[in-house]
């Protein structure tokens, strides 16, 4: 009994035997392979008939639209982000409690849903405008509002939106920074205005790179807002050349065009991310630090504060809710709904299984070729939505099309029994989302310390008393939260889930994107607050677990 | 009268809104070294911040070579002070190299002799060649170096040290404290060291404030401190040692129980006067020939010496030192006699 008993349990369980947590992590690593390979596969297959068309006139202005448009998503998430955060950390003043949450809600917002809220407010024939000619506004003042739907529009509605990355990465790396740093700054005789130039920007510059890589990513990986402002990026590009022309090879060979970017900016944000490690500073916080202000300047604050929440979500939101409360159709509402939760719920469900199996298989069984496998899994987050759509769809396609064959002599007419099945959506969902999940899995496996195994192993748990007693409990939050945002996130999805889905089978996001195709913005509302109505409650989870820490 | 450096007057502070420092004066010599030593929460650290600007003052004064730093209405900027300041937590600025972090701040120096500046101090601290380094790559005791290079550059008239080797493993702390006081002392900065720990102090300090709940206690050289003692708090604090019965026989006598003791001073009590004798292990020392015995009851071996623990017949504990080849076992009965020079004796409780 002694011997069995001594042998730790990461060893007992596995090794000798083929194991199920493995199993899943290899799995998962081969799902997210699949779509990274197909698409890179087709770099080698040659030239498609339509691929030196689009070489020699569509090429270039997708990359340079992507590249310009991520330019100016990086300078308006800066722009809006730093100064917000920077006001939040060193400044007390009256509401400061109050905005520095209020400045996460546009995260609840997909940038498609705030491009038709604006079109739909501020079209020719809109309120603004027709009251803005009312009375005589120049037309150097509604040019900017008219031409809302073009590339510096849709870097406006993506910089509403994804700020709070920054603005989130900013204030955590300004809030961890020492005390003592700036007060060491000041004995060396520098003033206020020297002290925030040499030491708090650099050193919170890796924390704000990070941030703003990640809106990038999700810039790049943006479909709804471009493909509504008529943009012609990189995604609209791919669709249009799968759909559009029907070439295949075009498109995969587009979507690893568009993956030698995204990859880019992959390990850019791996590089950021290392030296804020280096960077942060744990003994004496800020927080004592910031300067406590009141009347006019308070007011400044305040109002400067409130302007990102006030375009990027309150304004938005007013005219969601006024226009589903006089407008909306409620009964259609109800099936979108039920399959949109339905496929979220089940997916998010799928995924975060996956996520504890693979975070359980990394405790267990800690190696580096699974260390390797991990890292895999986690790059997910950064394939756009288009490219796992792409790198599924054609392998399931050709799969269908070869099992219609084998089975055509048996009378079964030709089925897509992959390609256009909800399979092929959560396998894309679980491609994308799985890092997500992996997140919140492994920060809250990571803190329940092996000696607290151990310890209740020792004082005469089992095994399965272990996961019981202390990682159930210990894990739930995680667990649920993990769930709450591959929920959402996988509600707001767009792109993929256009391609994937099965026929005629529509959600809140689909629906509010064929609304909007067809200009009825102001149907579109109904679906559109839904969606982020149930967005808002990760990011106030996420605010919660934040200021906690 | 001497010059004074620093010279804190009557100064009460605050820390969230609990009153940490009353009415406390000091004064500190130009190149002299000076300690605050007292034990966590006594207000130290708050005093330190106040002289370097991070902290308002209640009352009092504060005065650096004839300037006024800080008064109740009056509050020099930190940057303007001159005063250089090391840190607990160390705070070198990890996005710069070392010699980038020397030169923080020597902003407006020309650059020739801004570079001779850091390649002189880097010297001076033994780190030369280590400039393009960047803090995560050295030890602690090289960051904590640097940073008082760091410190020392722009010529401070006054170095503030807030508890800078706490974060240290022993044996460094004590080399380290030695070390900063001879770069100190060949630079001639007056310095202000702030520790709980008294040996730091002793290793480091010309003149040492012992603090108790916002006072000073006593403020004098390492020696005095720890044979003259002004009161028994000054008297445990600064190293061990234990309280016996005697009474006082004469001018400059006590009887006690292991024998009539005397010194070249006269003391404070008339003769008569039941007091407490303040004994240091080394004020007893282990005699084969004593005729006084006692039975050893603890024993620590120091290499050098012993360190034994010894209960004399009327039941007190004290401290002994042995030479090292004396190795008695605990329950024997051994000789021990008094070796005071100075009578340490405060009034009996």
């Amino acid at each position: 009994m002694a011997i069995k008993n001594s042998t730790p349990y990461s060893s007992r369980l596995g090794r000798y035997r083929p194991n199920g947590f493995l199993m899943t992590t290899v799995l998962a690593a081969l799902c997210v392979a699949l779509p990274i390979c197909v698409v890179l596969g087709f770099l080698f297959v040659g030239e498609s008939e339509a691929w030196s068309h689009l070489v020699e006139t569509l090429l270039a202005r997708y990359a340079w639209n992507s590249v310009l448009l991520s330019i100016l998503v990086a300078l308006g998430v800066i722009a809006i982000g730093v100064p917000a955060a920077w006001m939040i950390s060193f400044y007390r003043f009256p509401g400061r409690d109050v905005l520095s949450w209020l400045l996460l809600l546009p995260l609840a917002y997909p940038a498609y849903i705030l491009a038709y809220t604006y079109t739909g407010v501020l079209d020719y024939a809109g309120p603004v405008l027709t009251w803005m000619r009312s009375i005589d506004s120049p037309q150097w003042l509604m040019d900017p509002i008219l031409n809302l739907k073009s590339l510096p529009g849709a870097a406006l509605m993506l910089s509403l939106v994804l700020y709070p990355y920054v603005y989130l990465m900013a204030r955590a790396a300004f809030l961890d920074q020492s005390a003592n740093l700036m007060e060491a700054a000041y004995t060396l005789g520098q003033s206020r205005w020297a002290v925030f130039r040499r030491v708090v920007i650099p050193m919170a510059r890796p924390a704000i790179a990070a941030g703003t890589l990640l809106a990038l990513m999700e810039t790049l990986a943006d479909f709804g807002t471009v493909q509504f402002f008529g943009v012609q990026t990189f995604t609209t590009g791919i669709v249009r050349t799968y759909y559009g022309f029907g070439d295949t090879t075009g498109a995969a060979q587009l979507s690893s065009l568009l993956l030698g970017f995204v990859a880019i900016l992959v390990v850019m944000e791996r590089l950021s991310r290392h030296r804020v490690r280096y960077y942060s500073d744990r003994l004496r916080r800020l927080n004592q630090a910031s300067q406590y202000v009141t009347g006019v300047r308070a007011l400044l604050l305040q109002s400067l504060c409130l302007l990102p929440v006030l375009f990027g979500f309150l304004i938005p939101t007013a005219l969601l809710v006024t226009w589903t409360a006089f407008y909306a159709e409620l009964q259609s509402l109800w099936q979108l709904t039920l399959n949109s939760f339905a496929l979220a719920g089940g997916s998010s469900l799928i995924i975060v299984t996956v996520a504890l199996m693979v975070a359980y298989a990394n405790r267990l069984h800690p190696s580096r070729w699974l260390s390797y496998l991990t890292v895999l899994v986690g790059l997910g987050y950064a394939l756009p939505g288009v490219v796992i759509a792409i790198g599924v769809l054609i392998p399931f396609a050709s799969f269908d099309h070869w099992l219609s064959a084998q089975l055509a002599f048996l009378g079964v007419p030709p089925t897509l029994w992959l390609s256009g099945s909800v399979f092929a959506l959560v396998f894309a969902y679980l491609v994308r989302f799985l890092a997500v999940a992996n997140g919140s899995i492994f920060s809250g496996l990571s803190r329940i310390r092996p000696s607290l195994d151990q310890s209740g192993r020792l004082l005469g748990l089992s095994q399965t008393g272990v996961l019981r007693e202390i990682h159930v409990p210990l894990m739930r939050g995680s667990v649920l939260t993990a769930v709450l945002v591959c929920f959402v996130d996988i509600l707001k999805e767009l792109p993929a889930t256009l391609m994937l889905r099965p026929f005629n089978f529509d959600t809140l996001a689909i629906k509010t994107y064929e609304l909007a195709g067809e200009e009825r913005l102001i149907d579109a509302a109904a679906p559109s607050l839904l969606i982020v109505l149930v967005g808002l409650l990760p990011v106030i989870w996420l605010n919660r677990s934040v200021s906690k820490e | 009268m001497d010059t004074e450096s620093l010279v804190i007057r009557d100064v009460s502070l605050t820390y969230e809104q609990v009153p940490v420092i009353q009415n406390l004066s000091l004064a500190l010599k130009p190149q002299e070294l000076g300690c605050l030593l007292g034990p966590s929460g006594c207000g130290k650290s708050t005093l330190l911040r106040a002289i370097a600007g991070f902290q308002p003052l209640n009352s009092g004064e504060i005065w650096l070579d004839d300037h006024l730093l800080a008064s109740p209405s009056h509050a020099t900027p930190p940057e303007s002070r001159g005063v250089g300041m090391v840190f607990q937590d160390i705070a070198l600025f990890p996005h710069l190299s070392v010699a980038e972090n020397i030169a923080f701040g020597l902003g407006d120096w020309p650059l020739e002799t801004r570079q001779a500046r850091v390649d002189e101090l880097l010297h001076l601290i033994g780190l030369s060649g280590m400039e393009s380094r960047y803090p995560h790559e050295l030890s602690g005791g090289q960051q904590q170096r640097i940073a008082l290079a760091r410190a020392m550059a722009p010529k401070p008239k006054l170095l503030l040290l807030d508890e800078p080797f706490s974060g240290l493993d022993t044996e460094l702390r004590g080399r380290l404290a030695s070390e900063v006081r001879t770069i100190l002392k060949s630079d001639g900065i007056c310095s202000l060291l702030v520790t709980h720990d008294q040996r730091e102090a002793f290793d480091f300090a010309d003149r040492i404030a012992v603090i108790h709940e916002g006072h000073i206690c006593q403020f004098d050289t390492p020696y005095q401190l720890y044979h003259e003692p002004h009161s028994p708090f000054v008297a445990h604090f600064v190293g061990p040692g234990e309280m016996v019965d005697a009474v006082v026989e004469g001018p400059r006598s006590v009887s006690s129980p292991l024998g009539v003791l005397s010194n070249d001073q006269d003391l404070a009590f008339a003769p008569g006067t039941p007091v407490n004798l303040f004994l240091r292990p080394d004020d007893l020392i282990h005699d084969d020939d004593s005729t006084y015995q006692a039975t050893l009851v603890g024993k620590h071996f120091r290499g050098a010496h012993h360190l034994y623990e010894v209960r004399l017949d009327n039941g007190v504990v004290l401290g002994c030192f042995a030479p090292s080849h004396h190795n008695h076992a605990i329950g024997e009965r051994i000789g021990v006699k008094l070796d005071v020079e100075h009578l340490v004796v405060f009034p009996a409780r």
